[in-house]
């Protein structure tokens, strides 16, 4: 067991884990963001989604050996991003959610993807949540609140994000 | 079993790693695979070769030949990269197929390459991939299909693919045909090129592979293709020589058939239409839809056309952030982990269990067995026949029979691993025709028939001897998932005062506290049961789950533990929906008037009874859904087998039974010559007549009006494709049709079961309005529900009310979240406690005012003039209650039942709630598989409480239904799983749903009708599956009668035709 440094939410920390401990438990029962969630284990439900050095991954999938020297953000973290505000803004108002268990996984994908993407569109905001299972809304809510902050990220909220080229949130 | 450590390398360069290549060990590069095959009991390697920091191993170039991919490149550049797309759209399209975008970012090209089943195969063979390796003698280069064609080396490690551009004037296709749209194991992949010169095919590569086909080139077909003229290319004998040719495994889930069809139509189609690319996706769930407008009084249920009533539910903004701190997100200092030991194998007697060896792990806290029950080791709501912990026999796989809770989950692995269980092996039966046979082995003492029911009215025999047209049909039901995303789990612990804390998701805590109570061995009182919030249900956490492992664990330790069931042992563990045999005649004379029907319903109940007793009752009850007929028979029957547990699951048998009543009423239409609406029209119960069993109903019957709305759909003829990008046009590969159901679902537990419920409005010393309920929040909107009833109730603003729910120590007893009896209890309890409630705050205002109560009323936010609309107030809630003292701040209890017809003959629905259902479907020629294009739901269920929770229902219920229909099936062999988890259990995902979906509601009430608002929960799935059903029906010629539907059945329909 020897110690993995990566840094989680622009905090540098280091770790004693087993190499193979996935990075879901890390989250969770490490550092007890639990924002975080699992749902399947093996990759297939998005439950788990966080950002590893500006992509979306899913965290049950990434041991702790694949996060030397890493960035990750989990959900507790989003909020750094003004690209993530303005998609958990556009979701809260159109009720996207019901139980909320698949919901910080969608918020993780959908703003890696407007942050990678500020122009994306329907289409790729469907490519974009492949990965990730919503087993209450029928999914239709969620297209509504990710349609609605592509609309707004479009029509100029660029300024508002203060995410300049929105690789790095500037506060980082 | 506890993982077990491996030791990671990083090796500097190939040549370093190739050297570490010895004994038990492994490369990996983004290792997405890993965690799947340990899943599937694959074992661990000592170490792991990790190709990550070896330079020169990612990257995209352009070289003489072509383009030179790293075999380090995670599929999601092949996916973006414009060099691809310009080079080789056909390998850009295949990566887009593989896993989801996620997983794209950490899997890698030669990770698909490596393990030799992947995706990309078929496009890297039919684009002459050559693979750069390095191997024993250094550095090589060979051809894809070389390579696939000897045995692996394991000392080769691979480099780079290198792709030559091919001609930009060839032709070509890729599809990976899945069990579902997107994300989806592959059934089987095919990739084809087809270079011309002056309209010759100068050379021709065609492809399969994929999952469990062997990737390979059809070098003879080939062959035989170039030097023909493309124009002159016989197609259909083309497909015929290529089914003769690929070579394709059975599976479980399609047949090897299938797989040569599917993959013979996908390359001719493919090749015959493309002048360059096949659209690789179409978009599915549009929003930006051909809107079709409301028919007042429904309305159709949005924000945009709802404004007003549109409220951002209270719990929305802690789940969207991820705030929300579900029951088993709890993590605390000293809290063990707990864990179950499963029996995994389907039926035997337990010959001894020792647990001495798992105590004596280090880091174990206790193991607890069923010699730990105090009380009755015996559960389940409607008979308990479930033990807590077998002690004698173990009779499904996921049966319990230990669990062990330690300082950690890995320490409480190894603890499990440790415990010794001696099984004697007992015979097994899994049908539950075999079940019911004198030969089968008996499951219980009492036999396999859990339940018989019979019901019959009039004179079966005379109306089919009078009748004009018979359907007889056999239907069939899978047995479906919950799904709920957040596993069952939660926390428990023994307080200071000696009260058992059990927190866990659920449905009805005070139910679970009684069966628990029941289990333990000890009083209620001293038992407190949190059931919510919980990360979804839909009857799947009705029933006890891991309440009282964890109950044990915890008072035997006397620690607080946690504990949430993995997938793979929800899925074994967890309920299921019945599957259900249900052979249905039905008569009409010849005008389409229905006459006779008979009805025999088999039901699988799996090992223990659960709700099966109820939900065979609520089929039964539904068999003629809402029409009339004169003479009829059923009979019902529950089995017993050695497969999972089944029980509620939203609809509670009647949906299953709406599939085969509303799919004979158009088997009659057409015999009749009727629409589907004419046929219902002639056959709608009459307002206030007596229900299905004779019983008396409920006012406010809407059943005229829904199917109404369905006949003046737009759907019928394509008028909602309006939006001109021509998709669901019948374009050749696809088959375009419209179809209906109507629904009509009853509400609440019935007649003859004890259904209290309650409630209690309370002013807290911080001013706000306490709204207990011991209901729970599952996702369903309880808490903006609770808000919306109260308010409206009250007069104050919906800010003003504090939901407190789903807790035995916080609010009263307000009976089952199911049976859609939420709502309508939520409406009544504030109805009934509201004016009491008002009078109380009015008159303590009154005092304090010095005015006259009669002259106050409440306002949003406090007291205002009863006489002023200002909006002004004269005292807010939360003076008046700093004001007041404690005991004198109002609190207003109520109890009642949920309102119940007459009837004891049998159990009788009195609610009912309406609905029609109007579908459009596309059904591939290519892969018979259905895509959804449009869904209309009609719904009547009285005054909507919240317009967001309640379009939020129905959506969620035709999705649900959607995959009950098209994709979900958790398959048994031999009384275990074969879809353990998301992998090959196929949830509908984003790619699945229905491209646009309509939700309207018609919500006034008769005069004179006080029951409020009706059940939503259930009212958005009923429907669904007959009215897919039915709109294949009308496309392809063939209406499907088993779920979810056979794709290869849709084709060999669609190729049976004239």
């Amino acid at each position: 067991m020897s110690p993995v440094a990566f840094r989680l939410d622009g905090e540098a920390l280091s770790i004693a884990v087993p190499a193979e401990t996935r990075l879901s438990e890390i989250l969770r029962d490490r550092c007890l963001r639990t924002a975080t969630k699992v749902a399947c284990g093996i990759g297939r439900c998005g439950a788990c989604t966080v950002m590893m050095n500006g992509e979306a991954v899913n965290a049950c999938l990434v041991m702790a050996w694949q996060i030397e020297g890493a960035e990750i953000v989990s959900p507790e973290g989003l909020d750094a991003f003004g690209t993530a505000r303005i998609v958990k803004a556009a979701l809260i108002a159109e009720n996207a959610f019901q139980c909320g268990y698949c919901a910080p996984g969608i918020v993780m994908a959908l703003t890696a993807l407007f942050l990678s993407h500020r122009q994306a569109g329907e289409a790729e905001i469907l490519s974009a949540l492949e990965g990730n299972l919503c087993r209450c809304t029928g999914y239709h809510s969620i297209l509504r609140g990710a349609l609605a902050a592509a609309n707004r990220l479009r029509d100029g909220a660029a300024g508002e994000t203060g995410d300049p080229h929105d690789a790095n949130p500037s506060s980082l | 079993m506890a993982p077990l450590s491996f030791d990671v390398l990083h090796p500097a360069s190939v040549r370093e790693a190739r050297d570490m290549l010895q004994g038990d060990a492994r490369l990996v590069a983004g290792g997405t695979a890993l965690q799947l095959e340990w899943a599937r009991g694959l074992p661990r390697p000592a170490r792991l070769i990790d190709l990550g920091r070896i330079p020169g191993l990612k990257g995209i170039t352009e070289d003489a030949g072509g383009l030179r991919i790293g075999a380090l490149s995670p599929l999601a550049r092949l996916a973006d990269s414009a060099r691809v797309a310009q080079h080789l759209p056909l390998l850009q399209a295949a990566a887009r197929s593989v896993a989801g975008p996620a997983v794209r970012n950490l899997a890698t090209l030669g990770g698909n390459i490596a393990g030799r089943t992947g995706c990309l195969l078929p496009a890297l063979l039919a684009l002459d991939a050559v693979l750069e390796m390095t191997g024993r003698d250094g550095h090589f280069r060979e051809p894809l299909s070389d390579w696939l064609a000897r045995p692996a080396d394991p000392t080769e490690v691979l480099k780079a693919v290198h792709l030559p551009v091919p001609d930009a004037q060839s032709r070509w296709t890729q599809r990976k045909i899945g069990l579902r749209a997107a994300f989806t194991p592959s059934v089987i992949g095919i990739a084809g090129r087809l270079a011309c010169r002056d309209g010759t095919i100068v050379s021709a590569r065609l492809a399969v592979g994929g999952g469990l086909v062997v990737p390979c080139r059809l070098s003879a077909i080939e062959r035989q293709l170039v030097g023909q003229e493309v124009a002159g290319v016989d197609w259909p004998a083309l497909r015929t020589a290529l089914i003769a040719a690929i070579d394709a495994p059975d599976d479980a889930f399609r047949s090897a058939r299938y797989r040569r069809m599917v993959a013979a139509n996908a390359l001719v189609r493919g090749l015959q239409d493309a002048g360059g690319a096949r659209a690789a996706e179409r978009p599915p769930g549009r929003s930006a839809q051909a809107d079709t407008p409301a028919t007042p009084p429904e309305i159709r249920l949005s924000r945009s056309e709802q404004a007003s009533r549109w409220h951002v539910r209270p719990d929305m903004d802690p789940k969207v952030s991820g705030m929300l701190s579900y029951l088993t997100d709890r993590r605390e200092a000293g809290m063990l982990v707990g864990r179950i030991l499963r029996a995994g194998r389907p039926h035997a007697r337990i010959l001894s269990i020792d647990t001495r060896a798992a105590e004596a792990l280090p880091g174990v806290a206790v193991v607890v067995t069923h010699r730990d029950i105090g009380g009755e080791n015996a559960f389940g709501i409607v008979v308990q026949d479930q033990p807590a912990f077998c002690f004698d026999r173990v009779r499904h796989a996921g049966d319990p029979v230990a669990a062990v809770a330690a300082v950690d989950a890995a320490t409480a692995e190894a603890a499990l691993a440790l415990i010794r269980v001696d099984y004697e092996d007992l015979p097994i039966v899994t049908d539950p025709e075999e079940a019911l046979s004198d030969t089968a082995p008996a499951i219980h003492a009492g036999g396999n028939l859990q339940r018989i029911l019979h019901f019959s009215r009039g004179d079966v025999a005379a109306g089919f001897a009078a009748a004009a047209h018979v359907v007889e049909r056999r239907y069939e039901t899978s047995r479906q998932m919950h799904g709920f995303m957040e596993t069952e789990g939660g926390f428990a612990r023994v307080e200071p005062d000696g009260t058992l804390a059990v927190f866990v998701g659920g449905q009805h805590g005070a139910r679970d506290r009684l069966q628990l109570a029941r289990i333990l061995g000890r009083a209620e009182d001293t038992i407190r049961v949190v059931t919510s919030p919980t990360g979804g249900a839909f009857g799947g956490k009705d029933e006890l789950t891991v309440q009282p492992a964890l109950a044990l664990l915890a008072i035997t330790s006397g620690r607080p533990v946690r504990l949430q069931l993995s997938r793979a042992e929800s899925v074994a563990a967890g309920i299921k929906r019945h599957p259900m045999i249900i052979r249905m005649r039905t008569a009409s004379d010849a005008a389409g008037r229905l006459i006779a029907q008979e009805v025999d319903l088999l039901a699988d109940a799996g090992a223990y009874a659960s709700l099966g007793p109820g939900v065979l009752e609520t089929a039964l009850e539904h068999v003629a859904g809402p029409y009339v007929i004169p003479h009829v028979s059923t009979r019902g029957r529950l089995a017993y087998t050695n497969n999972g547990v089944c029980g509620a699951f939203r609809g509670f048998g009647a949906n299953q039974m709406t599939y085969a009543i509303e799919c004979q009423m158009d088997a009659l239409a057409d015999l009749c010559g009727l629409t589907p609406v004419e046929i219902r029209r002639r056959n709608l119960r009459a307002k206030g007549s007596p229900g299905f069993l004779g019983q008396t109903v409920a006012p406010s019957e809407r059943l005229t009006d829904m199917l109404e709305a369905a006949a003046a759909s737009p759907l019928w003829d394509g008028r909602a494709d309006d939006d001109g990008d021509g998709d669901g046009d019948d374009d050749g590969e696809e088959m375009i049709g419209t179809g209906m159901a109507l629904n009509y679902q009853g509400n609440g537990l019935g007649s003859l079961v004890p259904d209290p419920a309650g409630g209690r409005l309370r002013l807290r010393a911080d001013g706000r309005i306490e709204a207990a309920y011991g209901l729970d929040e599952m996702g369903q909107g309880l808490l903006a529900s609770i808000q919306a009833a109260v308010s409206a109730e009250l007069g104050c603003a919906r800010d003003d009310i504090l939901p407190v729910i789903g807790d035995t120590a916080l609010a009263p007893d307000s009976g089952s979240t199911s049976a859609s009896r939420g709502g309508h209890v939520v409406w009544r309890a504030a109805r009934l406690a509201g004016p009491d409630f008002s009078a109380r705050l009015t008159d303590a205002a009154a005092g304090l005012l010095g005015r006259p109560a009669d002259g106050l009323k409440l306002a949003p936010g406090g007291i205002a003039d009863r006489r002023s609309n200002s909006g002004r107030l004269l005292l807010r809630f939360c003076d008046l209650a700093e004001a007041l003292a404690p005991d004198a701040r109002p609190s207003v209890t109520v109890a009642f039942d949920f309102p119940k017809t007459d009837h004891t003959a049998g159990n009788a629905r009195y609610i009912f709630a309406f609905g029609a259902c109007i579908v459009r479907v596309a059904v591939s020629r290519v892969t018979g598989m259905v895509r959804v294009l449009d869904i209309h739901q009609h719904t009547a269920a009285g005054p909507v409480l919240d317009v967001a929770a309640y379009l939020g229902q129905m959506e969620g219920g035709a999705i649900q239904g959607l995959g009950f229909t098209l994709t979900e099936h958790a398959r048994m062999a031999d009384g275990a799983y074969l879809t353990a988890n998301l992998d090959t259990y196929m949830l509908p995902g984003i790619r699945d749903t229905a491209r646009r979906l309509s939700v309207f509601a018609l919500e006034g009430l008769d005069d004179g009708d006080g029951l409020g608002p009706r059940g939503a929960g259930e009212l958005g799935i009923g429907a669904i599956t007959p009215a897919i059903a039915n709109a294949v029906g009308r496309a392809i010629g063939h209406t499907p009668l088993s779920l979810p539907f056979c794709p290869e059945a849709l084709l060999d329909a669609i190729g049976a035709r004239p």
